[in-house]
């Protein structure tokens, strides 16, 4: 009851209410919240509870064993003798849809027998405290809720206004996520997008956020499928959660809520929103989240729309490499990186010798062929942080960052015979290779044009072979 | 108000300051306010003055606070450790406990232990 999505409740003024309320009524009145945890402390000195729980809350591991286990059975009140032989009267607080905690009252008599008369001053004690109390307690909830729900709407429209209006993935998927966290308390966040005929977990926040990452879940797995079989929410058990792939282990506890909400747009399956919350966020919260779900699908479609459209623009379609346009950016950024760190960069300037005749003698499609696989073969000499580009034609330009002259020299010899050595269809191909690194002050300009310039020279030298422009 | 409130608010807007900058780094100045925007709600029953708290896309300030000076504040001290501690633990759920501890002990080196 102190701070959850239902009641944010300031322990000290509740303390000063009861308190007051106790000395009014002549009763000792203790509150427990919806998990059975103590909330409210001893109003009325009783020693024999201060000395067994060495103070004012109940702290005694049996006597919060004798609680929990009472109000787990409770219905809506009861009339009971505690292990220490204490009579007292508990109620169950809140209403039919929501229980808010648990109310104990007691007379200050001790363990003294108690008569038929005395039974009956506690019981009217106990309702009439519990009528007070569950009144204030309804109010606070409705205020409670009010200001969430307040607070949930501008943030629903704060971030809905943004969303849709930003177009990097990235900061979309996070702004989904913080959002909900801190909106709601939530446990765990994650967004999954589609790919092809799985949902892939783009962003995760939360507890067991890290181990959500990455994982890929298909479409027909029955959890998926049902998730995306209605427009509402799902409501997961644990179990289910844990069904799906690489999440056995995920660490959630059995009274959290989880729920699932597909995207959809006008497109079709945009992917799924999952939240996990410590309390049920009720009929409301769900509406409102539902809201935020459709906003965070326009926005997702959107941003991987134009990521999508941003990652082509820079490819080269037939061999995956870097296109003419986006080398010149990569070089550059290269180029600064390497004059900040103080390394050097070099360039590898490939073209594939007399592929011209090859494609008039073959045909373009075994062109293709030809230049995809030697697209593969340079690929496989060299490193993942080096740049691969296809320059144009049967060009190719790759960008060796942190390389010196001598080894982008190996490198260069090792593409050349692994072209050489290909045994590619209809004839053997070579390429004649220009090598540069680095000087101070060599721009995107004068480092290409010596890459070409030098595999020029190799050209001109009899080709199939590396040339050293430094 | 009390010379010592004052020392108090100016202190620990020192501390808001440079926890909201931190926080806007990683969780960019949307998600920050409405990180701050929650804790307020969640303390302003117990701590009314905490309304007074101003923030948005330029920062966190504690100015309203400081103008007020008709009004009494409270557990002033309380109050912004209360705030600090709620703040925390949020941004630890979003940034992972690692992160939120390594912002969380720079600003206690920065400002001396005051959180």
């Amino acid at each position: 009851m102190a701070n959850n999505l239902l009641l944010t409740l300031s322990v000290r003024y509740w303390q000063e209410f009861q308190d007051t309320l106790s000395k009014v009524m002549d009763a000792n009145i203790y509150i427990f919240d919806a998990q059975g945890n103590p909330f409210s402390q001893f109003s009325l000195p009783i020693e024999l509870c201060r000395e067994i729980n060495k103070g004012e809350t109940v702290t005694d591991s049996a006597c919060l064993d004798f609680y929990r286990t009472t109000f787990n059975q409770l219905k809506d009140r009861e009339l009971l003798t505690c292990p220490r032989g204490i009579k007292l009267c508990v109620y169950s607080l809140g209403n039919y849809m929501q229980n808010l905690g648990y109310m104990l009252v007691t007379l200050d008599t001790g363990t003294a027998p108690f008569d038929r008369e005395k039974e009956m001053v506690l019981k009217a004690k106990a309702y009439n405290a519990y009528r007070t109390i569950n009144e204030v307690l309804s109010a606070l909830l409705e205020k409670n809720l009010l200001g969430l729900q307040r607070l949930e709407l501008n943030s629903i429209y704060e971030i809905s206004r943004l969303m849709t209006s930003i177009t990097e993935l990235d900061k979309v998927l996070d702004l989904i996520t913080n959002a909900l966290i801190i909106i709601y308390q939530a446990d765990l966040c994650f967004v999954g997008l589609r790919i092809g005929d799985k949902i892939r977990i783009a962003q995760a926040k939360g507890e067991s956020g890290h181990l959500l990452g990455g994982k890929e879940w298909a479409l027909l797995h029955p959890v998926i499928e049902r998730v995306f079989s209605q427009i509402e929410p799902s409501l997961l058990t644990v179990d289910e959660l844990r069904k799906l792939t690489g999440v056995s282990h995920l660490e959630v506890s059995s009274h959290t809520e989880i729920i699932l909400y597909p995207l959809w747009t006008a497109l079709g399956i945009v992917g799924l929103l999952g939240i996990v919350v410590p309390m049920s966020l009720g009929e409301n919260g769900k509406r409102n989240l539902q809201i935020y779900a459709n906003f965070a699908a326009v926005a997702l479609a959107n941003a991987t729309l134009v990521s999508r459209l941003e990652e082509e623009a820079k490819t080269d379609f037939l061999t995956g490499f870097l296109n003419k346009r986006a080398l010149g950016f990569a070089l550059v950024e290269e180029l600064q990186r390497a004059a900040t760190y103080g390394y050097p960069v070099s360039v590898i300037f490939i073209d594939l010798d007399d592929f011209k005749s090859y494609n008039d003698t073959f045909g373009h499609l075994a062109g293709d062929v030809v230049l995809q696989k030697a697209a593969e073969i340079i690929k496989s000499c060299i490193r993942v942080t080096d740049i691969a580009c296809r320059h144009g034609g049967e060009e190719f330009v790759i960008i060796l960052p942190g390389t010196g002259n001598e080894n982008a020299l190996k490198v260069a010899e090792r593409i050349l015979n692994s072209l050489e050595n290909h045994p590619f269809p209809h004839r053997r191909i070579t390429a004649s290779i220009g090598v540069a690194t680095s000087r101070v002050g060599d721009s995107l300009d004068s480092l290409l044009r010596r890459s070409d310039e030098a595999c020029y020279m190799a050209k001109k030298m009899g080709k199939n072979r590396v040339y050293n422009n430094n | 108000m009390e010379e010592a409130a004052k020392d108090i608010i100016v202190r620990y807007e020192t501390l808001l300051k440079e926890m909201w900058s931190e926080s806007a780094k990683y969780l960019g100045t949307l998600s920050t306010n409405l990180l701050v925007e929650r804790v307020v709600w969640e303390l302003s029953q117990e701590y009314p003055a905490v309304r007074l708290l101003k923030y948005g896309p330029e920062g966190i300030s504690c100015a309203p606070m400081q103008v007020n000076e008709e009004k009494s504040f409270n557990d002033l001290e309380e109050m912004f450790m209360r705030f600090v501690t709620r703040y925390v633990s949020i941004l630890a759920k979003l940034l992972g406990h690692e992160r939120a501890e390594e912002i969380r002990k720079k600003i206690i080196t920065e400002f001396g232990g005051a959180c």
